[in-house]
């Protein structure tokens, strides 16, 4: 009977892979597994966000549903699930209901390229990194048609700000992960972790590694950098009128954008997948996570930036480090080699 | 709507009544460029309740409870203001141990309410944190004087002639246990926040307030101390058992958001000397005045009183015509003047100063709208 | 030397003695009360700007056919000072307002207008300020009583 499956399973198989091609159909696969795999992540890392928070906050956050609370998030997903999806009349529906849709694309993308392991990567391509930069970008996009469409002017002014703040952040951002460039001599994320046997380049390159990190933090608009979306001043921020699972997915993707940027931080500075004793892919997990829970302690730390200071920040101080870093390392490298 | 407001210079923008850091329904309508604030008007008056009114439709006694219903931060403390304006005008004899219970009481309310301040202000500035650190000292507070008035926030614990019931044990150890507790607590504020690199950056010269500009606004309590003012009530006018009491004005000089919070944050290290100096003192004796009258009826005349309220000068007017209902009751409320002042610093600003500076101003928004 | 000592005789000579009444402190919680024409009303104020003095409010008591206007000063030092300032006169009858001398006036005199309908002349802004703008009467105005279109019947005690 199960002999039966397995050998119609293989037809089926050996049929499509006739069809589409070995590559084509790994990639399907493989985004699949992926979209399951960013939801739970997601889950769970609100999850993790709500207890750490809670423990730092002298309390023990969410307990009841599950144990430990794991499955809290979940409820609450199914909770956003079921409520209304209010589009406002006065919006531009069509960005409207793209905007959030639009967030959540570039997510999956990265996760193309993430090398979790020697051989757990979909497509190792000789351009991955660049291919996370460039998706990030859209990120910026669909939150300004957000905010723009929403029609509310706290929404708005959010947008502005997200617009300003993730311009100014991605070049620190881009020039840090450059010097790691210059260093390894490649874009490919599996051949930025090999380049980095025996000595991880954070210790080759600290202010990189910290640029990098500080970028990122903003990039993600995690607190203290959390502008756009400031509780406090505008409500919401972009997503103040969007509501049921719309939000959602804004969550979502925040949720993930900060596993993504952790990850890179991960393969550029800290080893990628590489580690004693554990196969690698455990490691890059270990590694991603450490570095979130940084993310969330300063989060749960720190009070907010104003947008001028942040905007100052990032053009007087981040930016001529981040050059005169790189500069530095074209220099050293040009004269080791 | 947005394209028009777009194609102008500036555009309006209705903060409140319904926003997360206006802690109450305060309605700020803001003329913005962009981020830059032109032009600020305040917007009160969504709470009304119609004290004064109550107050001229009450005798002296049933208007007692309405006090604590006007700042229910600083309940306690109103509670007390009302009994003494009305004894001052009945020579009313208080015992000397109510007095001492009173105050002791009125400045746990205190040490409550900027502890709230506290925590919201950081919350308002991003800081989500020490908002739960603040409530869980608070919490103890609250405990503490639920033991003994029987009520959390909206007490009616004074008399005329005393308070309802003598101290029992449970507060005596709470509040012993307390005081120390919260010493540790200030000096672990002092490192998370007070010297935090973003918390100055966001305060140090934000919303700076001469002491002119302040006298011209009528600002009192904290907010003037920290122009440079060293003017208390429990000071200038002494009530109570304060005269006999050692404590200092702690004052600053700069009046802009930075030293508003410091004055705050000195002023319940204060407060706990005070605690614990009338609690080191307490006599023993009756807690309630014998022969108080069962109808009050204050002489006819018109009295004030002052009472320094955890937000300032607290003004207590009322005109008798003998009867027992009182002619007029008019109440000064510290906040009133306090947040008229937004509509002449806050233009200039960005937004995110805005928050900073009204939440810098420690206003409790149905004490304004009475 | 104290400030109410220094004021007493400038007030007095100014704005004539007979007008001037000192009062018990500890019974009442203001020193001096100085009955005064409306007209000399904002030159009193300016004179008391210059001396130091704060705003501390202002309010009203309904007298019938007379309305008071009171206002309150104070001093930021010490010995306290308060004075009192009383301007009665008919009702309907416009004061000047202070708003341009002291900027505190501004909210205090909109409560005023708001609670028992006194207009102040000069005032930039005179609106309602606690109760709805489309409120049609001043609560705090002794014919005013409350029917069930503000919210139920308010049971007025008997007066004694």
């Amino acid at each position: 009977m199960s002999d039966g499956i397995l050998v119609d399973l293989r037809v089926i198989w050996e049929a499509l892979v006739r069809f589409f091609g070995l590559e084509a159909l790994v990639l399907v696969i493989g985004l699949v597994v992926i979209l399951a795999w960013v939801q739970v992540n997601a889950l769970f890392l609100v999850w993790l966000e709500r207890k750490v928070a809670g423990h730092i906050q002298l309390r023990i956050g969410p307990k009841e549903v599950g144990p430990f609370g794991v499955l809290q998030t979940i409820v609450d997903g199914i909770k956003l699930l079921g409520k209304e999806l209010i589009t406002p009349q006065p919006v531009s529906w069509l960005l409207f209901i793209l905007s959030p849709i639009m967030v959540f694309t570039p997510v999956l993308v990265a996760f193309v390229v993430l090398p979790f392991g020697p051989h757990l990567i979909i497509r190792d391509i000789n351009v991955g990194l660049m291919l996370i930069f460039a998706f990030g970008g859209i990120n910026v996009l669909s939150i300004l048609m957000g905010g723009w469409a929403s029609n509310n002017k706290y929404a708005l002014l959010g947008a502005i700000r997200s617009v300003a703040q993730n311009v100014a952040y991605e070049i620190p951002l881009l020039l840090s992960a450059m010097s790691v460039v210059v260093m390894s001599g490649t874009l490919s994320m599996q051949g930025i972790v090999e380049a980095q046997e025996g000595v991880w380049f954070i210790f080759y390159q600290p202010v990189a590694g910290l640029l990098y990190l500080i970028g990122a933090t903003a990039e993600t608009n995690r607190a203290p950098f959390d502008i756009p979306e400031a509780e406090s001043e505008l409500v919401a921020g972009f997503h103040t009128e969007y509501s049921g699972m719309r939000f959602g997915l804004f969550f979502l993707a925040e949720y993930t954008n900060m596993f993504i940027v952790a990850a890179v931080a991960t393969t550029l500075f800290f080893g990628g997948w590489r580690g004693p004793f554990l196969p690698g892919p455990w490691w890059f997990l270990i590694k991603v996570y450490i570095l979130i829970f940084g993310v969330m302690w300063v989060r749960w730390t720190f009070p907010r930036l104003r947008f001028d200071q942040l905007m100052n920040f990032a053009w007087k101080y981040m930016i001529p480090i981040a050059l005169l870093n790189l500069l530095v390392t074209a220099l050293v490298m040009k004269l080791v080699r | 709507m947005l394209r028009k407001t777009l194609t102008e210079d500036s555009f309006y923008l209705n903060l409140g009544p319904q926003h997360p850091s206006t802690h109450g329904v305060l309605h700020l309508l803001l003329k913005l460029d962009g981020e830059r604030i032109l032009e600020c008007k305040p917007l009160v008056g969504y709470s009304h309740r119609a004290h004064e009114h109550m107050g001229q439709n009450r005798t002296y006694l049933q208007f007692l409870p309405n006090t604590s219903r006007m700042d229910y931060l600083g309940g306690l403390c109103y509670n007390h203001a009302y009994c003494l304006a009305v004894e001052k005008a009945c020579g009313i004899e208080v015992p000397e141990r109510a007095r001492y219970i009173r105050t002791v009481c009125a400045e746990l309310n205190r040490i409550s309410s900027h502890l709230l301040w506290f925590g919201a202000y950081l919350m308002d500035l991003g800081a989500f944190t020490p908002f739960l650190y603040a409530f869980d000292d608070r919490e103890d507070i609250l405990a503490i004087l639920g033991e003994v008035t029987g009520s959390r926030l909206t007490y009616s614990y004074c008399r005329f002639g005393g308070v309802n019931r003598d101290l029992n044990q449970n507060f005596l150890d709470g509040t012993k246990a307390f005081i120390p507790k919260l010493r540790k607590r200030l000096k672990d504020y002092r490192t998370l926040v007070t010297k935090n690199i973003i918390f100055l950056n966001r305060t140090k010269g934000i919303g700076t307030v001469s002491a002119e500009l302040a006298r011209d606004w009528a600002l009192t309590g904290p907010n003037l101390r920290a122009c440079g003012v060293a003017y208390d009530l429990r000071r200038a006018e002494p009530y109570s058992i304060y005269p006999e009491l050692e404590f200092e004005i702690p004052t600053a000089t700069a009046g802009d958001c930075y030293d508003r919070y410091w004055v705050r944050m000195a002023e319940m290290e204060q407060s706990l000397r005070i605690v614990e100096q009338a609690l080191g003192r307490l006599p023993e004796g009756p807690v309630k005045a014998a022969g108080v009258p069962q109808w009050i009826q204050p002489p006819a005349g018109d009295y004030h009183f002052s009472y320094e309220s955890p937000r300032g000068h607290l003004g207590i007017y009322f005109v008798s015509d003998g009867g027992r209902v009182p002619l007029r009751m008019k109440w000064r409320t510290p906040s009133f003047s306090n947040l008229s002042i937004l509509s002449e610093i806050l233009p200039g600003t960005l937004v995110a100063d805005t928050i900073a500076i009204l939440g810098s101003i420690d206003v409790v928004i149905p004490e304004i709208d009475r | 030397m104290s400030f109410l000592e220094d004021i007493t005789p400038v007030l007095a000579q100014r704005f004539g003695v007979e007008n001037l009444t000192a009062q018990d402190r500890a019974r009442h919680g203001y020193d001096l009360r100085l009955a005064l024409d409306q007209e000399r009303l904002t030159e009193l104020v300016g004179l008391l700007k210059e001396a130091g003095c704060y705003l501390e409010y202002i309010t009203a008591v309904d007298q019938g056919q007379v309305l008071e206007l009171l206002y309150f000063f104070g001093r930021y030092d010490q010995p306290p000072f308060r004075l009192q300032v009383k301007v009665a006169m008919p009702k309907g009858v416009a004061v000047p307002s202070l708003a341009g001398i002291i900027r505190a006036a501004d909210w205090q005199e909109r409560e005023v207008f708001d609670m028992f309908g006194q207009r102040f002349a000069g005032h930039p802004d005179l609106r309602r300020i606690l109760l709805s703008e489309d409120a049609d009467f001043h609560p705090l105005l002794k014919d005013f009583k409350p029917g069930p279109e503000h919210g139920g019947e308010v049971v007025n005690l008997e007066r004694k």
